[in-house]
């Protein structure tokens, strides 16, 4: 059997049809860029609900009390050893921070309200949004800082401002209530996330001061990529045997129900687009097989076998998808490239933000994402090609002769 | 050893026509030997075409055998048919039925691209079997570029390129102008003559019938009169 031939045949019945194939490609091409360029959208969506899951205090992998969930209080903490760090390879770890985070009341002259109280040292906070939010007045300088920094949206609730004094009301290691007023050091904006209603931040060592224990409630550890989740998190529970180890998918479970919709939403996505084009696909080859019904049958008397015939449609269709494809794919980098400093939704900011998203989306390109694309068209092309190969070979070339 | 390349035994061929019978073959005998040249002829249903496709493959009889260079057909698969007629069989249709994609050269290296041949090899015979019918200059024309004789001269080089035991050739001239049938007949007669070509063709024609050397007639799908030329 000769491949030669085969690819000979094929593509020459390609070129015999230029406007109907041509706007096949063409038609394959715009799915396939949609999909491309969707996908970088997605997977752009995905790592920035990624992002501020991982930043939103949590980190990739954390460290509990067993029961420190179920009653958020100082006395499911654990003490900390002064020269501590994880037991972990310090190569895939971006950083990590020791806290105290427990319920608190917040108090100003005129309102009243419940928060989180977080004892931090500021310089460890890199890894948190923390470590990049804005903030007007100043931030905390070290662990022993006795001052607050407050969200903007909690200081405009409580009617309050830089400079002021607020009261924070939480309980001690003894189950007594602790009071303590602070003066408001700065605010700061974490673009309506929700976290600026929530998180008051101190030093840590004042508030175990407070607390009267040198008790953390929690270490968050971020890694430098996500993927490696999985085996830090073995070596910490393998470390921290009287410890919760949690990572980020337990944490923040609905982030992580986003994450995985987002890599089943690229395959839904891909193959809506793909079962659509086949119709076109198999329309089109079943149109230009019926078309050569006296040549293949002419083929067949001369002996060509039903085999070879078989082949050379499945080629033929998956020359036709390859083709589209390669120009799809060449499509989808370009629409990648003219996004890739972000697309800026400000104006959809309070739903993008709802959703744990920022206002600009960045897309991100997975080679992967493109090389699958490129492997599942080409299988989608074989399977097009089945019915109309069927069809092709039953052909009887005594009956197609007679035509 | 005989120089029988076809011998066909008994044959009955039936078609069911709606719900008439149409019986094409009733116990034809008939046999081809080595450098003849055959017509099939008779008025239409008379049952040439069937014997022809039943004598190249492209059809079974209900009963009876054919037997091609030694091989009782009825023995063959479907696959081992279709090799068969790849490796011992040209064929040369009414319509030409080249393959509109291809150049004229193309189409005649396809059937050994089918059988395997070497890429040499292939141009090498494919430009001789042009070259011996006068197609030299229009090996690179597709067949859309060629007249109605010339896209037949290109069949015949696509059909003699494999040195078949056997040429089947059906209404061969059907679609040509006198002229033209007259040098294609020649050329058949060359083939015959020089090369010792055997050639089976069915035709209406009575000039096909006058450069054949036995001319077969046929009638309700027997064989009425077996003459050879003196």
């Amino acid at each position: 059997m000769s491949l030669k031939l085969i690819w000979q045949l094929s593509f020459r019945n390609i070129l015999r049809h230029r406007r109907r194939n041509l706007m096949l490609f063409l038609a394959i091409a715009i799915a396939v860029t949609g999909v491309t360029g969707m996908n970088t959208l997605i997977r752009g969506m995905q790592y920035d609900m990624l992002d501020s899951a991982v930043e939103n205090l949590t980190g990739h992998i954390k460290l509990h009390a067993p029961e420190y969930r179920d009653d958020p209080n100082i006395n499911k903490g654990f003490p900390m050893a002064d020269n501590f760090t994880p037991p972990v390879d310090a190569g895939e770890v971006m950083g990590w921070a020791a806290r105290i985070r427990i319920p608190a009341v917040i108090m100003s002259e005129r309102e009243t309200r419940g928060i989180q109280i977080v004892g931090v040292d500021p310089n460890d906070e890199y890894i948190s949004f923390l470590g990049d939010v804005p903030i007007e007045g100043e931030g905390l300088t070290d662990a022993s800082d006795g001052r607050i920094l407050i969200g903007k949206e909690l200081a405009d609730q409580l009617e309050t401002k830089i400079g002021r004094r607020i009261v924070i009301v939480t309980q001690g290691i003894d189950g007594a209530n602790r009071e303590k007023g602070y003066r408001i050091v700065g605010t700061y904006d974490a673009e309506g996330t929700g976290l600026e209603k929530i998180y008051a931040f101190t030093g840590l060592a004042n508030l175990q001061g407070l607390l009267d224990s040198d008790y953390v409630t929690e270490v968050s550890i971020r890694l430098k990529s996500e993927p490696q989740t999985p085996s830090m998190k073995d070596s910490l529970v393998r470390a921290f045997q009287d410890l919760a180890v949690l990572d980020w998918q337990e944490l923040e479970p609905q982030a992580a129900a986003m994450f995985v919709f987002a890599d089943g939403a690229i395959y839904i996505w891909f193959l809506l687009m793909m079962t659509t084009l086949i119709f076109g696909l198999v329309n089109t080859l079943i149109t230009s097989v019926m078309e050569r019904v006296r040549e293949l049958g002419m083929v067949r008397a001369l002996g060509m076998s039903k085999r070879m015939v078989l082949i050379q449609v499945v080629v033929e269709s998956t020359l036709i998808m390859a083709i589209g494809v390669a120009f799809g794919l060449a499509g989808g980098y370009l629409f990648y490239l003219s996004i890739a400093d972000g697309l800026d939704l400000s104006a959809w900011a309070e739903g993008m933000e709802s959703v744990g998203m920022s206002s600009v989306m960045v897309p991100v390109l997975h080679w992967a994402d493109f090389f699958l694309v490129a492997y599942l068209s080409l299988i989608f092309g074989v399977i097009a090609s089945l019915y109309p190969a069927w069809r092709a070979v039953r052909i009887q070339p005594l009956e197609a002769l007679r035509k | 050893m005989s120089d029988q390349v076809v011998v066909c035994e008994q044959l009955e061929k039936t078609y069911q026509q709606e719900i008439v019978p149409v019986h094409a073959l009733r116990g034809v005998d008939f046999e081809v030997r080595e450098g003849e040249f055959i017509s099939l002829s008779g008025p239409s249903g008379s049952g040439k075409s069937t014997l022809l496709n039943v004598i190249g493959g492209l059809d079974r009889p209900d009963s009876g055998e054919v037997t091609l260079d030694g091989v009782a057909l009825s023995t063959l698969s479907d696959s081992q048919l279709t090799e068969l007629r790849l490796m011992k069989i040209g064929f040369v249709f009414q319509a030409y039925n080249l393959i509109p994609v291809l150049s004229a050269q193309e189409n005649v290296e396809f059937i050994l691209q089918l059988q395997g041949i070497s890429s040499a090899e292939r141009q090498e015979r494919a430009e001789s079997a042009l070259e011996a019918l006068g197609l030299a200059e229009m090996r690179h024309r597709q067949p859309g570029e060629l007249s109605g004789g010339q896209q037949q001269r290109v069949a015949i080089a696509r059909a003699i390129v494999t040195n078949p035991v056997l040429l089947l050739a059906d209404e061969p001239t059907a679609n040509l102008d006198s002229q033209t049938t007259e040098e294609l007949l020649s050329l058949l007669q060359r083939l015959n003559k020089h090369q010792n070509m055997t050639i089976v063709t069915a035709t209406h024609d009575p000039i096909v019938m006058g450069y054949t050397k036995r001319q077969v007639h046929l009638r309700d799908g027997v064989i009425e009169k077996d003459a050879r030329a003196a």
